[in-house]
């Protein structure tokens, strides 16, 4: 084989395996999720294809709550993560020096421990008599019934510290990239530093506030594990009812439908989003 | 504008941006959708079939007749004794008949675990397990469904020997033709006195405003609609649909006025000694044990009554090692076997022999089971207790609906 | 120092420290001697958990389990990443940038969507949910991360060194080995890492697709419904651990490489003319 056609066929060669590995193992089965929502049966009887929809409009009037809710939480979880992340991801990336990268790495530390260690000892800390509201219980200084778990507080707590390092991290990564001198030339031009940031600082780091929302509003959307352990009546989060229709009630065209219906609510969270953010990128 | 302004949007609008473009995003997604859209349309008309309907109906009997000195155990968790570690009715059966028990403690409810094993039995590969304990109504579901292996009597001598005449031939399983019970046990409330300030006896405390947020109640559907209709004075056993819609308002109204904290499995018992409950639906057996960690709690049987449930050793179709399963069906039913298993769960013994022989221990604790009415029923109890109602495949289907609504907020 | 500019170090700080809330309670419950089998108030301090943190069996084995899943996927997830970002990144290829969305898709979709997808997959083929299976969906949602890391590393770095190992008259095989694998080896190592952990923690995915297999947050989960036993603690202890060591070889390293790396750039900036 000449080495010109060798050297131009490479490229394709190396992305083959891992090409075929996504296309065998994510994509297809979104399209065998798709068939499966479009069928009808149970597992006894055997399912058939039958290209009905009625199992997506009935699962969008029986679950609708709970995907509203999910969209909900997600939201608030995505503000809330940015709020927080923002000033620390600023001052670690611009203001950090020499130690960037361990502040960096001490952000990352915790998450080191697996997820549902990490879970359980927030459920284990927000007990009703646990160490910190049974504390503040004996002092007065909340009322004996007071409760945090098994609320939406729980749950959305627990959704905002996990998925924190997903919002900061790309946070970090744009304003880390910031050219110095242009900040210098924002400072040289506004009088205050607030408006340097607001002019500058900001707008440029608005990829990273993009990539922060989406690697964290699309994960907490979907999220049910934080509602298991946190969570209690009236916080079913679409991730509950996608797992109990597979795996309790093997229901898997309704389970496949939800789960169609999910990516639905995020990509049009995702568009509206796009669609403000694309807009506020023209008037800069 | 000055130019100094002019200049820096000029450098603002050259800065190199981050590699992620929405566009590509956006591209990438209504790719992915429109091949889903072509390749579906692809695979119209194809027939899914999971295989079903070939999935155990043939019964062709065992897959075996020798014992092959192993076999897999699923069951539900404390549901065995144990100590330091170990469990020793399965070293003590090892011991004796040189079989090896992978014991697993996977369940922790009836509808989820048949949720993880229906499918393979569907298409006829086992379920995985050669043995399972699930409740009385399961048997008799897998049972009708043909997923169910038929036990070889001869192989259980204890059993006819030894168990009680009431566990013999029940209603769910005739003949014991698929099962022998495990144990048995009485859904009711377990309570904290000092936390409720006053003793619990009726099904309508779950429901006191009193406790808000401090009820627990079952997600296991069978459990919670039973308990409530006796608790609005219906008989489970003549319960109609009408009467489960019933049961499911009152359900709901609990839910919605906050008093309910969560819908649980085996998990009340941690909520509970936690105290994030105050009251709950609770399985006899369960509150016994938990006495050792917090002795102030206690276990209540509502004055409308309870459920008395029957757990049952069944051996799964296609299973690999159904003669070394039988063999320990039989060996718990060894009087002395069965006392010792009884000693540490404080569920009711299926053996009534067991009873002496417990009332023989040394420590009071053991004692004090012998003499408790939740391990061994008096007649009194038995009067204030009823069974699930059998629900046929509708049945099933409309009360899972209306249960469902319930649980899933 | 004005107020101002003490705030955003402080609250740095404070934002961290939260983040450490949990783990030091983890940590903390390792130790702790709880009279029966809910670890939930302290009772006393130990080193028992330490001494018998292989006692429970079941435990040990998803453990066990999780290692070995993480390890083949991890191994697997690696090399095809790694190919893949060394074709997006140096080659020109057709279908560029439908493949990089491809690479990222997986990365931005809902890991319940993903699990979900390949239980269907696997139950209209009709296979057994079991080991396989597991290391086959772990596999699927790595590769993405490594693309993305391993890419980020080749991005910072120019081509002068392997073309002039070609010049030299090295072949493309030779080049890579010799010159390119060295230079990225941090990324791919770094890359692995992620994988690995992500592997190990992953719940979500693994319940859908596990059959009978536990592995270790399968198994923590099923635990927390009737009492985590402090083992558990003290895995997660050493699990961190193992975080905290690669922090401070990282620093280490970090701090050393400064001045040749410097060095090196400034050598290339130079060199470039």
């Amino acid at each position: 084989m000449p080495a010109s056609l060798k050297r131009r066929l490479t490229p394709y060669l190396l992305t083959l395996p891992g090409a075929l590995w996504l296309l065998a193992f994510f994509l297809v089965p979104m399209v065998t999720m798709l068939s499966v929502s479009l069928q009808e049966g149970s597992l006894e009887e055997g399912y058939r294809f039958t290209g009905h929809w009625q199992t997506y409009t009935e699962a969008l009037g029986k679950f609708d709550t709970q995907l509203l809710r999910s969209i909900w939480y997600g939201a608030i979880v995505t503000v809330v993560t940015l709020v927080v992340s923002y000033p620390m991801a600023y001052w670690i990336a611009l203001r950090g020096g020499r130690r960037k990268n361990l502040y960096l790495l001490l952000i990352l530390l915790p998450f080191f421990t697996p997820f549902i260690i990490r879970t359980l000892s927030w459920k284990f800390i927000l007990a009703d008599e646990g160490i910190f509201l049974g504390a503040l219980k004996d002092w007065g200084v909340l009322p004996d019934a007071y409760q945090v778990l098994a609320t939406s507080t729980a749950v959305v707590a627990g959704m905002i510290y996990n998925f924190l390092p997903f919002m900061a991290l790309p946070l970090y990564v744009a304003l880390e990239r910031l050219d110095p001198a242009m900040l210098d030339a924002a400072s040289d031009l506004y009088s205050s530093r607030r408006q340097a940031f607001l002019k500058v600082t900001l707008p440029l780091s608005m990829p990273g506030v993009f990539a922060g929302c989406l690697l964290t509003f699309i994960p907490a959307v979907g999220d049910f594990v934080n509602a298991t352990f946190l969570g209690g009546v009236n916080t079913t989060m679409i991730g509950n009812v996608i797992q109990r229709e597979f795996l309790t009630n093997n229901d898997y065209p309704e389970g496949a439908a939800i789960s169609f219906l999910l990516m639905a609510a995020i990509l049009v969270g995702v568009l509206r989003y796009v669609r403000k953010m694309g807009a506020e990128e023209l008037t800069v | 504008m000055t130019d100094r302004e002019r200049e820096l949007r000029r450098l603002l609008a050259s800065a190199p941006r981050h590699n992620v473009s929405r566009r590509d995003v956006l591209r990438g997604a209504g790719a992915l959708s429109l091949t889903a859209w072509l390749a579906a349309c692809g695979v119209s008309g194809t027939n899914e079939d999971g295989g079903g309907g070939n999935g155990g109906s043939e019964d062709d009997g065992l897959t075996t007749t020798e014992q092959n000195g192993q076999f897999s155990f699923a069951n539900w968790p404390l549901y065995i004794d144990r100590a330091k570690g170990r469990r020793p009715t399965i070293d003590d059966f090892t011991k004796d008949t040189g079989i090896e028990v992978d014991y697993k403690e996977v369940i922790d409810d009836n509808e989820s675990f048949f949720g993880t094993i229906r499918e393979p039995l569907a298409s006829g590969q086992g379920a995985g397990w050669d043995m399972i304990v699930v409740t009385d109504w399961l048997i008799a579901k897998m049972a009708r469904l043909g997923y169910l292996e038929e036990l070889d009597h001869s192989l259980l001598p204890n059993f006819e020997a030894h168990a009680g005449q009431v566990y013999k031939d029940p209603s769910y399983d005739p003949g014991n033709a698929h099962s022998v019970p495990w144990q048995s046990g009485i859904t009711g409330i377990g309570y904290n006195p000092r936390l409720t300030g006053r003793k619990i006896k009726s099904f309508d405390d779950l429901f006191d405003p009193a406790f808000e947020g401090k009820v627990g109640m079952f997600k296991e559907m069978r459990d919670t609609m039973n308990l409530t209709l006796l608790g609005i004075g219906i008989d489970p056993q003549q319960a109609t649909v009408d009467d489960a819609a019933l049961a499911q308002e009152k359900l709901i109204e609990q839910r919605d006025k906050g008093i309910v904290r969560n819908y649980y499995g085996n998990e009340y018992a941690d909520a509970l000694v936690r105290e994030d409950l105050w009251l709950t639906m609770a399985w006899s057996g369960d509150v016994f044990q938990l006495q050792f960690d917090k002795p102030e709690l206690e276990f209540v049987v509502p004055e409308e009554g309870g459920i008395l449930w029957v757990d049952n050793m069944a051996i799964p179709q296609g299973a690999e090692n159904p003669i070394d399963a039988m063999a320990f069906m039989d060996y718990v039913y060894d009087p002395k076997v069965a006392a010792q298993i009884t000693a540490w769960v404080n569920y009711i013994c299926p053996v009534p022999e067991a009873q002496d022989i417990l009332k023989k221990a040394d420590d009071s604790y053991t004692k004090s089971v012998a003499k408790s009415p939740l391990v061994f029923p008096t007649p009194e109890m038995e009067s204030l207790l009823y069974h699930y109602k059998d629900l046929d495949e509708e049945e099933e289907e409309a009360w899972n609906d209306l249960f469902g609504e319930v649980i899933q907020g | 120092m004005s107020r101002r500019s003490r705030f955003l170090p402080v609250y740095t700080g404070l934002v961290i420290a939260y983040l450490f809330v949990p783990i030091v309670v983890m940590i903390l419950f390792g130790f702790n001697d709880p009279r029966g089998r809910f670890n939930f108030a302290w009772q006393g301090f130990t080193l028992q958990w330490y001494r018998e943190l292989f006692d429970i069996p079941e435990l040990t084995t998803a453990l066990k389990n999780s290692l070995l899943v993480a390890g083949l996927s991890t191994l697997i997830a690696t090399v095809l990443g790694t190919m893949v970002a060394l074709a997006l990144s140096r080659y020109r290829m057709r279908g560029r940038s439908a493949l990089n969305v491809f690479v990222f898709l997986p990365m931005a979709t809902p890991e319940i969507v993903l699990g979900v997808s390949l239980l269907s997959l696997f139950v209209t083929l009709g296979v057994a949910r079991g080991f396989v299976t597991i290391v086959i969906a772990h596999i699927l949602f790595s590769v993405s991360y490594v693309v993305v890391t391993v890419r980020a590393r080749l991005a910072g770095l120019d081509h002068s060194l392997e073309d002039a190992a070609q010049d030299l008259g090295a072949t493309p095989w030779t080049t890579f080995w010799t010159v390119t694998f060295p230079l990225i080896f941090p990324g791919v190592l770094a890359a692995g890492l992620l994988a690995f952990v992500l592997s190990i923690d992953d719940y979500v995915i693994t319940s859908f697709n596990a059959g009978g297999t536990v592995t270790f947050p399968l198994w923590v989960f099923g635990a927390s419904r009737i009492g985590v036993p402090p083992q558990v603690n003290v895995m997660g202890t050493l699990i961190f651990l193992i975080g905290v060591v690669y922090v401070i070889v990282s620093v280490v390293r970090g701090r050393e490489r400064t001045g040749s790396v410097g060095a090196g750039a400034l050598a290339a900036k130079t060199a470039k003319g």
